[in-house]
């Protein structure tokens, strides 16, 4: 509605003899847009929101797939899940894994993409290295790395052995599997990190550098003061994929660990996972979902807020 | 005009999109043969076996044309439950490796009770299945499944490990069990190849040889008592003390440790023999030794084969499920699996017990029993509790205070009344 009324007003700002027409004419392109978006609204309608709003609803019952009723328990699985140590180990891990992974990713990248801004074969060739697992499934990554890790018939263990190390327990020991998912975790994402802060510098005008230089500004003066302001704007889009991406870590996990050993690397997603599709508590898990989507939401508005997002552009 | 036609169009593909997804059931056309969908999870060298049997029922039965879908057991546990309360999914399914699974499928009413049964031709020949099998399928007084296959665990050994360290032959008891499998452990060498997770169930094996278990038959637990204190005790230090198994195998991991010749015994059942063979291990198999009670007892395994409530065609599917368990079929299936056969009457088959792979599993069904069976939410008692508990003191702590946490946590989830 608001629409018509724009383009009226907008059309009569403007007396010309095309008046009418061209109102006429805005209208029908606005129209002829939505019917072209409509599809793919319908898309995102049935498969997205809808889902997210069934869960939300399942989320206040004590829900389970078919069963021929659904008692409504209303907060019972949020006040359930307070009192769920499980719940709370898992999402002590998918905080670490958040954190620690997040500052490692964000400064071993742009540390990375500093050392490989230039265009030679030479770096090129480094530059697709790093890139490459990004190009590879978690899972398939995932698969590899818990063979190369197997103490018994693992490479790396292989390589210690042979020289004289003790072999080491990498995914079987409670104290070490966190640690060692989280490694893997940023192998496969540093090239990933990379790529994003190259193109940010990239687009820092070669003018300003070149004015630093010859203002004398040192290479760690000319990072700090304008290099890093300047690639703000990709800084923010970097940690906040890669933070939605941890708190939402799921495939690695399952795959390298299962959750375990006795619920050491167990984060939330897999936590959902268990309690969804091997307990069959449905209810239970979407209320796990929405702790996580309430938990992402907010995490998301505080970077916003750090970053300066409104100051952006 | 135009803009009608655009929207009239576009809404139109809007919902054909939307629908396409729905209108690929099953076909229900008057000619031609019935077609029917079945989802299994038997990935593994076992998997010849079942094509076999699909492949054979297509070409004996031209009215009825049988696809079956392979896909791992986690794949299918998770698209099978809303599949089959909403009418969608296979006609028929393996729905887990776990019998206790059916429960679930059961309460939700998603899988029909099978009616077809009886022992003339084309009919379920229930009473030549063993009467373990057939009470995991029953609830109220309904059957909801037939075994897909049987499986117990036997003992593989390394011989050339077994000559290395002097022994002449597999352990006959319990107590010949620990003392080899101490004995086997050197030189970068495992006496046992011990999974404790993603695995099939061997702590609950060891704990019955030592005369203990996980509940009594009110569905209590038992672990807290002395004996099932004992029974975790003992071989808990084997583990930590004697180091006679890596800490937190996988099934995966603790077969390639034994295929990789760096343990010298492994508990499995059937499906891994075509394995190790491959791995080039001069493999001998094994009974399980006999219990401190002097009784023989293993694991058995099974899976639930079921027929989905809302399928088109009950009565082809029940012909399947029917074929699928005939004597006939079932002798072939040992023959190339390896199983023992799942039927009674097979087992005194000559052809069966001449073959030195399946006598050693088929003779140990007698003695065989399953995990958990009948037991409220068993699946949870297995992966929040029981699972935990054995990767808690292979780690050192302390078997009397985690016996007695985790004791009084499967009470709960089992509804134990008694106490």
């Amino acid at each position: 509605m608001s629409s018509i009324d724009v383009a009226v007003r907008e059309g009569a700002q403007a007396p010309s003899r095309a008046d009418r027409p061209r109102a006429a004419r805005r209208w029908s392109r606005g129209r002829a847009a939505w019917l072209f978006i409509a599809p793919s609204m319908l898309i995102l309608g049935v498969f997205v929101l809808w889902p997210i709003v069934a869960s939300l609803w399942y989320s206040l019952h004590d829900w389970t797939v078919g069963a021929a009723q659904q008692p409504w328990v209303g907060l019972g699985n949020y006040t359930e899940l307070m009192h769920d140590d499980q719940f709370w180990n898992a999402l002590g891990n998918t905080l670490v894994i958040t954190v620690v992974s997040v500052v490692v990713l964000v400064v071993l990248g742009f540390l990375l993409a500093l050392a490989l801004m230039g265009e030679g074969w030479g770096t090129r060739f480094v530059r697709s290295a790093f890139f490459f697992p990004t190009v590879v499934s978690l899972t398939s990554i995932g698969l590899v790395w818990r063979f190369l890790l197997d103490p018994n018939i693992g490479l790396v263990d292989g390589v210690l052995q042979s020289v004289g190390l003790p072999s080491v327990n990498w995914l079987q020991s409670t104290t070490l599997a966190l640690p060692t998912v989280i490694f893997v975790d940023i192998w496969k994402t540093t090239g990933f990190t990379m790529i994003i802060l190259l193109a940010g510098l990239k687009g820092v005008p070669q003018e300003m550098l070149e004015a630093a230089r010859l203002d004398g500004a040192s290479a760690p003066r000319i990072v700090r003061s304008i290099m890093l302001p300047t690639i703000r704007p990709t800084m923010l889009f970097a940690t906040l994929i890669l933070t939605i991406q941890s708190l939402q870590l799921f495939d690695l996990v399952y795959v390298m660990t299962g959750g375990g050993p006795v619920f050491a690397t167990d984060t939330l997603v897999t936590k959902v996972f268990r309690e969804g599709f091997v307990n069959f508590q449905t209810g239970y898990a979407s209320a796990i979902s929405w702790v996580l989507f309430a938990l992402i939401v907010l995490v998301s508005a505080l970077q916003l807020r750090f970053f300066r997002y409104n100051d952006v552009d | 005009m135009n803009r009608r036609i655009l929207v009239a169009s576009s809404s139109a593909l809007a919902c054909a999109l939307a629908l396409a997804a729905c209108s690929g059931g099953s076909s229900d056309s008057s000619s031609g043969p019935v077609e029917l969908t079945v989802w299994t999870g038997f990935t593994g060298g076992d998997r010849p076996g079942y094509d076999q049997i699909v492949k054979d029922f297509n070409a004996s039965h031209p009215n009825i044309k049988v696809t079956m879908d392979v896909q791992p057991w986690d794949t299918i546990q998770q698209k099978l439950p809303s599949a089959w309360v909403t009418g969608q999914g296979p006609d028929i399914a393996a729905p887990s490796s776990d019998p206790n699974v059916i429960a679930q499928y059961v309460k939700t009413g998603s899988v029909l009770p099978l009616t077809a049964t009886g022992t003339r031709d084309g009919q379920i020949d229930t009473a030549a299945f063993p009467k373990t099998l057939n009470d995991v399928f029953t609830y109220d007084g309904k059957l909801y499944a037939v075994p897909a296959n049987y499986a117990t665990l036997s003992l593989y050994y390394n011989k050339k490990a077994f000559a290395d360290a002097g022994i002449s032959a597999p352990p006959k008891t319990v107590e010949e069990f620990k003392a080899d499998a101490v004995k086997l452990t050197k030189d970068g060498q495992y006496g046992l190849a011990l999974a404790d997770n993603n695995t099939i169930q061997m702590w609950p094996l060891l704990q019955w040889l030592e005369g203990g278990d996980i509940v009594d038959s009110n569905n209590c637990s038992v672990l807290q008592t002395p004996e099932g204190q004992n029974s975790l005790k003992t071989w808990t230090d084997l583990v930590v003390k004697d180091k006679i198994a890596p800490v937190g195998l996988t099934g995966a991991e603790a077969d390639s440790l034994f295929s990789a010749g760096k343990a010298a015994m492994e508990m499995n059942g059937p499906w891994a023999a075509s394995g190790f063979k491959d791995a080039g291990i001069d493999l001998g198999i094994a009974t399980i030794p006999l219990a401190q009670d002097g009784d023989a007892v293993t694991l058995g395994s099974t899976a639930p084969l079921a027929v989905s409530a809302k399928t088109k065609h009950p009565k082809e599917a029940q012909e399947f499920v029917a074929y699928w368990t005939s004597k006939d079929v079932q002798r072939t299936f040992s023959k190339t699996t390896g199983f023992p056969p799942l039927r009674t009457d097979l087992a005194d088959d000559s052809e069966l017990a001449a073959d030195p792979t399946i006598s050693v599993f088929a003779s140990q069904v007698p003695d065989a029993r399953l995990y958990l069976p009948h037991v409220p939410n068993a699946t949870q008692v297995d992966a929040e509790q029981y699972v935990p508990m054995i990767g808690k003191i292979t780690r050192g702590a302390d078997v009397a205070s985690e016996t007695t946490s985790t004791g009084a946590a499967i009470d709960g989830l089992t509804g134990c009344t008694s106490k």
